[in-house]
């Protein structure tokens, strides 16, 4: 016995008794219901596995008599001091280890050991292998002969014997065990040193010398294999070791990872050594009690180890996929009668197409693969909902879209192998059919959440095969489903129309827009049984048809912009779907869809719209994701009459009830119903928005840059002729929900909705006068949410006055005091610093700047004083740059961009701007370096850096001596390895930067590299993302 | 065949092997019905239990020639109502920057799965947006509301 593992050192006995009983303690039935003994117990093993003594306590374990727990606990203490004592072990004791570690395996797999204790003493023996210092190569070769001789071996005189010829047929059954699971061990190893840097160079790394064990490892698998195939004949299935064969497969998957990892041109004979072992993992598939676990591994091999299959293993699979105990059970599967536990076949089944692809087609093609398509096909026939009770389908359906995206490219349209895979092309859209239909209510009812989710996610995986296929069949296609559609329309057979006008809908996509498919779709929308169901004469309809039915309206706008003649008929089952829950958000979709294209040809139908409008109004379902596309598109056909006059006389019979609904909502807020109320108000401003938006006609929108100095607010038909009472209500509407009513940032959104309606427009119900919009702004208190959507509104209309800014002077200038008050408050009082009003007040400021600058300038000329609106303006975007808020640190950044790249366009204009750049520049660089000297956080770098650079760049001469001060001004302090105080930043490293950055001049990327580096050396390099 | 499009041959199918539950993934068509393996149209479900659940949210996917080197661009379409996403539609999220988390072994699949994560987990240091980053920093509840609003607009057909 070695020294180091003798127990007659200093407390060596002691520990060893202490270790057995231990263990013994760990797995006695009455501690296991005491974790915390249990516990107490591991943690003094664990300590016990660390101790000098490990590696007596280790052997001694190994040989206990007592139980195998003892024993598998020998084999584990062996593997934790290996670990433990990594750095110690030289090329002596590391020999040594393997020698007695060997001759303990072998004695072991002898006395016919359990196999959690061979395993875990193979893991033993892998972790000996895979220290560097370790001289021991041909592992597998060694171990097999050692077993075979009953004790250790050394290496060479092992590579004396033949493996495969002698050593091999010469191991016993538990002999051949043990060594697979030692060549799996090593294997997943080696795996695993694949991914992890290495110890020791060379030849002499674990990983190098794992891989001289591939081929030893390939030729067990054969070996073993064989064995067990030579059994089953003689003895039947029964005998057959199954654990076995399926430790054999897997290590045979295994070595094919090792290899597969290799540069294998240089190893052909492993190569072949690997696809033969493969044909020997295909013939098991033959013996009934191994042709499960066979289908899996080679399934995995086929998805990631294409190489390991030559024409031989493929042909033996076809063969036995064609005809053998496996295509019994992939029929049993398409018959329902095998469930789950067969899957491995199918997998198996679409694994070998998917490798073969568009090869399978072949010309001519095997009778093996004829019958292997026609099992595919037939998949598509398994009872049961696709992706619930039936999991073939989708993965057959995976295999087929494949086949339709890569076949335009690889075969030549025309040629014979092309029009065979388009007749199975074709053959799947006919099979999926049956597998498309939607459940039926009683299933339904079973169904979870999750459940419906799957089936529909495999319904849009077919109709992305449709989609797939469209370019292969072409309008044969659609034809298959009109078909369909038609005579179960005519028969009212929901449920197949259903399915019919799913894939059709689906298909739209690649026929609307082009028209390939109209005389399909007219052979439905122009039957009678379709003319019937527009005229509602169809109350049996169920609402998953007819949401389908609806969805399809709005796919196929385009063909009924062609067939207006069909709209009315049509929009009137989209009306009607209105007041079903589960088709409203389709519908209502629909209908903008289809009154914005065919706004024109509807205008006669527009009082039967408006009559269902009235009916919809008060149905549940009339909500504000359904009711405001409603008024869109109505609107919409409204802007299509031909005169003011008409349009009015409708405008007002529907705005009329919006302020009926607006005084309801004011009353309900002011109750106990104040969250009806709100809602209500909400939907009524959303749905005169919507309308604001649908008589937004696209010929009349004005263009802001070339419209001329004029009136901004001219008399009109619609603000002093017939059309004012219409307007007045919209403004009442708007009154009775903002003034005086729960401030609310959605009923603030739709509000700002309305106003923004008309700003494109010269004339029209939505132009309101000017004075509105500042009225509306001016309304709302500092702090309250939907500032920035308020402020939004207000550059929106600055930016619709620009060209003539000068005659709404008054306005604009309104607007400016209002934000100078409200930043004027947040200076004052910082306790009211509102992050949302300071970033929408600077962004409102930086988009007035270019068209609107007179203005702002004006009140200040040459002298700016600190009381002036401009003054507090300027300093509250100064502020703003010290703050931590990210959003008005960047509106402030981008505001002084704006106003260093402004410039005036007269004399005057150029000094008023020359005396804020003089006031202010200085003030800015000292912010700016202030901030990246460490204060602002990294993500504010680039804003920062922004407005420095464009100041650089552009004011240079106002900007050097300023950033000079600033830089000056630094006077932090480090302690130097001396323990002195010292500057952080020398007068050097100051000069250097400002001179850096003049270089620089204003490039955004190397501008910032400087300032990042500065920041990082004032704030300290353990900021730096590479620490 | 370019790094760019072998690799986005390979993320096609593994995303038919194996892909999340609920999500989609899938290169354009071309109008003459091809791929265009450069430009996926993707979804992405809210997580079950948060506010996000119920929506299917459409994400367009955009690989740049030097894919997987650098990134590709991620876009809600329409924009969405979310802190992190800029009125664009752009998604801001360090897996997504070049210069900060982005890997070339970052797989389409992990991206989704780390924008659905943005969804209810987001970051008020990188604000995109200012309407959803003030409502999510100042008004809680109307924020919540918002989001169940942006939900039932974008439910799955």
């Amino acid at each position: 016995m070695a020294t180091w593992m003798s127990d007659e050192g200093l407390g060596v006995r002691e520990s060893i008794s202490e270790a057995h009983i231990l263990v013994t303690e760990l797995y006695n039935p009455a501690n296991q219901r005491n974790p915390a003994r249990i516990n107490e117990i591991q943690t003094r093993l664990q300590q016990l596995q660390k101790t000098e003594n490990a590696w007596a306590i280790a052997d001694s374990l190994l040989q206990s008599e007592h139980s195998a727990q003892h024993r598998f606990m020998g084999a584990l203490t062996f593997t934790v001091k290996i670990n433990v004592s990594w750095n110690e072990i030289n090329q002596d004791s590391a020999t040594e280890i393997m020698q007695h570690l060997i001759n303990r395996f072998v004695a072991l797999v002898t006395n016919g050991e359990q196999a959690m204790v061979v395993r875990k003493l193979a893991s033993s023996l892998v972790a000996i292998f895979r220290h560097p210092v370790t001289p021991w190569k041909q592992a597998i070769w060694q171990l097999a002969a050692s077993l075979v001789h009953g004790g250790y071996v050394s290496e060479e005189e092992s590579r004396a014997v033949d493996f495969q010829e002698r050593i091999l047929p010469a191991l016993s059954k538990s002999g051949s065990g043990a060594l697979l699971f030692f060549s799996i061990a090593l294997a997943e190893e080696a795996l695993r040193l694949d991914s992890e840097p290495q110890d020791g160079t060379g030849d002499t790394s674990a990983i190098q010398r794992a891989i001289h064990n591939i081929k030893d490892g390939l030729l067990l698998v054969q070996f073993v294999l064989r064995e067990i195939m030579q059994h089953a004949k003689a003895a039947g299935d029964d005998a057959v070791d199954v654990a076995l064969a399926a430790e054999a497969m897997n290590s045979w998957k295994t070595w094919l990872g090792v290899h597969g990892n290799r540069q294998r041109s240089s190893a052909e004979d492993v190569n072949v050594l690997s696809v033969r072992c493969g044909q020997t993992v295909i013939e098991t598939l033959r013996v009934p009690s191994l042709s499960e676990s066979a289908a899996s591994v080679l399934t995995q091999a086929f998805e990631t180890r294409r190489w390991a299959f030559d024409n031989n293993s493929l042909w033996l699979v076809s063969e036995i996929l064609a005809d053998s105990i496996v295509t019994v059970h992939i029929a049993a599967v398409r018959s329902g009668d095998e469930g789950t536990e067969s899957m491995s076949f199918v997998d198996l089944l679409i694994a070998y197409v998917s490798h073969l692809h568009l090869d399978i087609f072949s010309d001519p093609m095997t009778p093996q693969n004829a019958a292997i398509l026609t099992l595919i096909h037939g998949i598509f026939k398994t009872p049961g909902y696709a992706s619930i009770d039936d999991l073939g389908t989708p993965r057959v359906l995976e295999f087929w879209n494949d086949i339709a995206e890569s076949l335009p490219d690889q075969l030549e349209q025309g040629s014979s192998r092309y029009d065979l895979v388009k007749s199975h092309l074709a053959e799947v859209v006919l099979g999926l059919s049956s597998k498309l239909l939607y459940p039926k209510s009683e299933d339904l009812e079973d169904w979870g959440e999750e459940e419906r989710s799957e089936f529909g996610a495999f319904r849009h995986e077919a109709c992305d095969y449709l989609l797939s296929a469209y370019p292969v069949l072409g309008v044969e296609l659609v034809t298959v489903f009109q078909r369909s559609a038609t005579s179960c329309l005519e028969s009212r057979d929901w449920r197949n129309f259903e399915t019919a006008m799913f894939c059709i809908a689906q298909l739209s996509e690649a026929v609307d827009e082009n028209g390939h498919a109209d005389q399909c779709l007219d052979a439905i929308f122009g039957s009678d049984a379709f003319a019937r169901l527009c005229a509602g004469g169809e109350t049996g309809i169920p609402l998953k048809a007819r949401q389908t039915l609806v969805d399809s309206f709005g796919k196929y706008e385009s063909y009924f912009e062609r067939h207006s003649s069909l709209l009315p008929g049509v929009l009137n089952i989209l009306f009607e779907s209105l007041n079903f829950e589960l088709c409203a958000h389709a519908a209502s979709r629909s209908i903008l869809t289809l009154s914005k294209s065919c706004a024109r040809v509807l205008t006669s139908d527009l009082p039967a719209f408006l009559d269902q409008l009235d009916q919809f109004r008060s149905k549940p379902t009339a909500t504000v994701s359904t009711m405001p596309k409603v008024l869109e598109g109505i609107a919409t056909i409204i802007q299509s009459l031909p005169g003011d006059q008409e349009k009015v006389q409708t405008l007002e019979r529907i705005l009329g009830f919006f302020v009926q609904e607006a005084n309801t909502a004011r009353e309900e807020v002011t109750g106990s119903a104040h969250e009806f109320g709100r809602l209500r108000g909400h939907l009524v401003l959303s749905c005169i928005a919507s309308i604001g938006k649908g008589l937004r006609s696209e010929n009349e929108v004005i263009d802001i840059e070339l419209t001329k100095e004029g009136d901004p607010y001219p008399p009109s038909f619609w603000n002093s002729g017939p059309g004012a009472e219409a307007q007045r209500l919209i403004m009442e509407a708007m009154r009775l929900l903002i003034v005086d009513f729960p401030v609310d940032s959605s009923i603030i959104e739709a509000a700002c909705d309305i106003l923004k309606a008309g700003y494109t427009e010269r004339a029209g119900l939505f132009v309101f006068p000017p004075s509105m919009t500042v009225d509306f702004i001016k309304s709302f208190p500092l702090g309250i949410s939907g500032t920035d959507v308020i402020m939004a509104t207000a550059s929106s209309f600055l930016a619709s006055h620009a060209r003539h800014a000068m005659n709404i002077r008054s306005e604009a200038e309104a607007l400016i005091d209002h934000v100078a008050q409200l930043f004027s408050s947040m200076l004052q009082n910082p306790d009211v610093y509102d992050p949302e009003t300071a970033n929408a007040g600077i962004d409102f400021l930086t988009r007035l700047l270019p068209k609107y600058y007179p203005i702002l300038f004006t009140p200040m000329k040459s002298n700016p004083s600190a009381e002036s609106p401009l003054a507090v303006l300027l300093h509250f975007t100064l502020h703003a740059l010290t703050r931590p808020e990210p959003l008005p640190l960047r509106a402030a950044s981008a505001f002084w961009v704006a106003l260093i790249d402004l410039r005036g366009s007269s004399p005057e204009e150029m000094n008023i701007l020359e005396s804020v750049h003089q006031e202010f520049i200085p003030r800015l660089c000292y912010t700016i370096i202030q901030q990246i000297a460490g204060r602002c956080a990294r993500s504010d770098l680039v804003a920062l850096n922004d407005a420095l650079r464009r100041t650089v760049f552009k004011k240079m001469a106002l900007a050097r001596p300023a950033l000079k001060a600033a830089l000056d001004s630094l006077d932090a302090q480090v302690t130097d390895a001396n323990g002195q105080q010292v500057p952080l930043l020398s007068a050097q490293d100051k000069s250097r930067f400002l001179e850096s950055l003049a270089i620089a001049r204003g490039s955004q990327k190397p501008s910032l590299d400087l300032v990042r580096s500065f920041w990082l050396k004032c704030r300290g390099m353990n900021f730096d993302y590479a620490q | 065949m370019s790094l760019c499009q072998n690799r986005l041959q390979e993320e096609r199918k593994q995303w038919r092997r194996d892909h999340p539950f609920g999500f989609v993934a899938k290169p354009k068509r071309a109008p003459q019905g091809g791929l265009d393996l450069k430009n996926w149209e993707c979804a992405i479900p809210g997580k079950a239990n948060t506010l996000w659940e119920g929506g299917l949210f459409k994400i367009d996917l955009i690989f740049p020639d030097e894919y997987p080197t650098k990134p590709p661009k991620c876009k809600f379409t329409p924009a969405l109502f979310h802190p992190n996403v800029y009125p664009s539609g752009t998604v801001c999220l360090s897996i997504l920057n070049e210069e900060e988390g982005w890997r070339p072994a970052i797989t389409i699949k992990q991206l989704l799965l780390g924008i659905q994560d943005l969804l209810d987990d987001p970051n008020p240091e990188s604000p995109a947006q200012a309407e959803a980053y003030n409502l999510f920093k100042k008004d809680r509840p109307q924020y919540e509301r918002r989001v169940r609003m942006v939900v039932k607009e974008n439910q799955p057909n």
